[in-house]
């Protein structure tokens, strides 16, 4: 509870009130007004004085001077009268209405006065904002001038320079054509030096002593040139690429990943058979079973290879390569039955019929026409030749060997 | 403000709007002219020579051609002499597949030695070509038998510094770049660089090599310092990544081989500035000479154009003026100032 100040003087006269309230040692930083039309607060912790004003006064026109320990007020009546007293006795609801609406009076004031300060601010930045804005234009502005007078000098000096080369052609056609006519030559011309080194920057037109025959003499000797090279071929290697598209930096993760999941599809897909223990790691990979056998059919170790291509196929019998080159191996160790099946074999992986997958179609066609030509069944072969070379029409040997069957058909027959 | 100024500043100088989609245009020397070359929707060839005049250009000579897609789709290699467009100088069948770059040394006072065309193409083989000699390569660099071919997307000729030495270096779409010794017919050197190469130039055709610029996919370009060459590592380089898509095209400056430009797949264009190093070798571990890479620097860049820019030439005759083409079907003719006070 604030301790209520009741020793404060008061003064009047026909208008104005002096009130003086003694500040009791507080500063007067911390002295709080609150001032209305009919009452008058004063808080300066831990003291109060309010006064509920005998008069209305004019609260705009009043004045308080807070110092030395005192605070003096100088009200203003609205009405020139004497007061009897300086405070009504009013009960205390009215007290208590009449503060509210102090309370409320001055936070409006404050309101407004943020209102107005935050306007004034917005119109200062506006103004800021304006003139920046001036400056840059007048800035651009000028840039711009100073590009096209740029512009403008350049087309100026080109066409001039385009005005001198042309007439330095024009005389040189004249010369050619006196020199032709026999006319003495040896009378000084205007004449550039030699056309390449004509720059604009160096655009000075000489009277150069040069006659014209020396000009032209120097065109018309023809350059020794020296022989073509002789023919040469230069081998190349690249740096391996499994995708036809360019090398790109960022894609180089996506297609590493893609590579990887190919590999894997390939891979053994049932890994608890027995006998794949033994194996070695790089063993369970039919990719590299494949290679194994390729490089053994080419060496003409032929069971070995087939031994490979049985293990691979062990491993994955979707490969249609691996059946493919069995049957091949089938075929030159004369098991031709067996070359028969693998060849068929690999013929049902190679379907849909593609241009991808055209070339395998057409091993395993010719591998099987072989076999069955190895048999005596003729029409059979005579069949899968016929359908390799649809895949292949321009092969030569093909359409030989073609030949051949149907001829030894239609001898046996 | 001042030292914005002082850089060099692209200036857009001329725009014409064509027809066609533009591959290529250059410069003819000692004219106000370039060609223009490129193929109609409906696939015919084009190629269209235009004059600087007054500000504007006018279309000087046309010819359109038989087949389809003068660059791209080629499957004959035509030399043509500009004032007769229609009639070729030199036609050969050179390649199966689409020749994707073309490059010539050794005529019209361009280094020394015999006239010589190499064209790179689809089907990974790079062919020397001479005017005098009809229907076979002078080089031929293919890949062995069996090797799986990659396309060849640039070819560049080098070190044409006297009547002997020669060196073609071509970029591939695997990133690998070969740099062949036409002297000794051997590969001298090659690498690779992760990314695709759009585009290779040396600096100078016609001087001892000094700097190899190679441009690939991912905003990447690599300078090569080619003047000191490690028997392991080779030649030493330092790599920028600017751009943020494809650089199309290099090309240095005539007038001054430390600045060149690079085009890019959105349609912008940087200027760059190389800066030696202060010791361009140095001893390696071995005690073998190795090269040093200097920095590069970024003059200027600005954006003409949200197509990429394919293609790039600055004349021989005036410093800073350039042309550049690009996929909008249109062709720019930019002026690049203070070039001489960079």
């Amino acid at each position: 509870m604030p301790l209520i100040v009741r020793d404060h003087t008061w003064t009047q006269n026909q208008n104005t009130v002096y009130i003086s309230v003694p500040l009791k040692g507080v500063k007067t930083a911390n002295v709080h007004v609150i001032c209305t039309d009919e009452y008058l607060k004063v808080s300066f912790p831990p003291f109060l004085f309010e006064v509920f004003l005998f008069g209305p006064i004019n609260e705009e026109k009043s004045e308080a001077k807070i110092g030395n320990g005192v605070a003096v007020f100088t009200l203003q009546k609205r009405r020139d009268e004497l007061w009897e007293q300086l405070f009504t006795n009013i009960d205390k609801d009215k007290q208590k209405q009449i503060r509210e609406q102090a309370i409320l009076k001055v936070q409006e004031k404050e309101a407004e006065k943020s209102k107005a300060k935050a306007a004034r601010i917005q119109q200062e930045k506006k103004y800021a904002l304006e003139t920046m804005m001036k400056l840059e234009n007048e800035e651009r502005d000028r840039i711009q001038k100073m590009k096209n007078e740029e512009c403008a000098r350049a087309t100026a000096e080109m066409d001039f320079w385009r005005e001198t080369q042309r007439k330095t052609a024009e005389e040189n056609e004249n010369q050619q054509k006196l020199r032709g006519t026999g006319i003495l030559d040896n009378q000084p011309v205007c004449q550039k030096t030699e056309c390449a080194n004509a720059t604009p920057a160096v655009t000075v037109l000489h009277n150069t002593g040069n006659t014209t025959s020396g000009q032209i003499s120097k065109k018309q000797k023809p350059k020794d040139l020296p022989a073509p090279r002789s023919a040469g071929c230069i081998k190349i290697n690249f740096t391996p690429r499994v995708f036809p598209t360019a090398l790109r930096e960022s894609r180089i993760p996506e297609e590493e990943e893609w590579l990887k999941k190919q590999a894997e599809a390939r891979r053994a897909v049932d890994t608890d058979l027995a006998e794949l223990d033994d194996l070695k790691e790089e063993e369970r990979n039919p990719d590299w079973l494949k290679e194994k056998g390729d490089k053994l059919f080419m060496a003409g170790n032929y069971q070995a290879a087939v031994n490979a291509y049985n293990l691979a196929i062990k491993l994955n019998r979707k490969i249609p390569a691996l059946f493919s080159n069995r049957a091949a191996c089938h075929l030159k160790l004369r098991n031709l039955h067996k070359a028969i099946e693998d060849s068929s074999q690999a013929l049902e992986l190679l379907t849909p019929a593609v241009a991808a997958n055209a070339p395998g179609r057409l091993k395993a066609h010719v591998r099987r026409g072989t076999a069955f030509c190895e048999l005596e069944l003729y029409v059979e072969g005579l069949t899968d030749y016929q359908a390799a070379l649809r895949i292949d029409p321009h092969n030569e040997a093909l359409r030989a060997d073609t030949d051949k069957i149907r001829e030894i058909i239609q001898g046996t027959t | 403000m001042s030292s914005t100024l002082e850089k060099p500043q692209i200036i857009a100088h001329i725009q014409k709007s064509l027809n066609y989609t533009v591959f290529d245009s250059r410069w003819i020397p000692c004219s106000a002219k370039f060609v223009c070359m490129g193929n109609f929707a409906r696939g015919t060839g084009v190629m269209q020579i235009y004059e600087i005049q007054h500000g504007e250009l006018q279309l000087v000579k046309e010819a359109v051609a038989a087949c389809s897609d003068v660059r791209s789709e080629m499957e004959a290699l035509l030399c043509r002499n500009l004032e007769v467009p229609e009639c070729p100088v030199y036609s050969v069948k050179a390649h199966k597949e689409i020749i994707n770059s073309i490059d010539g040394v050794g005529g019209l006072g361009i280094g020394d030695g015999a006239p010589e065309i190499v064209t790179g193409s689809r089907d990974g083989t790079v062919k020397v070509w001479d005017s005098r000699q009809k229907d076979t390569p002078v080089v031929n660099m293919e890949p062995v038998e069996g090797e799986t071919k990659r396309d060849c997307w640039t070819v560049a000729f080098g070190h044409a510094f006297n009547d002997q030495d020669r060196c073609v270096c071509a970029g591939y779409d695997n990133g690998d770049i070969k740099l062949f010794d036409l002297r000794n017919m051997s590969l001298r050197w090659e690498t690779n660089i992760k990314n695709g190469v759009c585009s290779v130039e040396f600096d100078r055709k016609d001087i001892n090599m000094n700097k190899l610029v190679a441009t690939s996919l991912e905003g990447k370009f690599h300078v090569f310092d080619m003047r000191t060459q490690h028997p392991t590592k080779g030649f030493a380089s330092v790599s920028e990544k600017a751009h943020k898509s494809t650089v199309w095209q290099v090309r240095h400056l005539p007038q001054n081989r430390d600045i060149f430009m690079t085009a890019g797949g959105a349609g912008n264009l940087h200027l760059w500035k190389y800066e030696y190093p202060a010791q361009r070798t140095k001893k390696g571990a071995d005690d073998v000479d190795m090269g040093v890479a200097g920095s590069v620097n970024l003059l200027q860049n600005v954006t003409l154009s949200t197509q990429p820019i394919s293609s790039l030439d600055w004349s021989p005759d005036k410093q800073g003026l350039c042309v550049c083409s690009s996929f909008d079907q249109s062709v720019r003719v930019l002026i690049v100032t203070k070039l001489n006070t960079v």
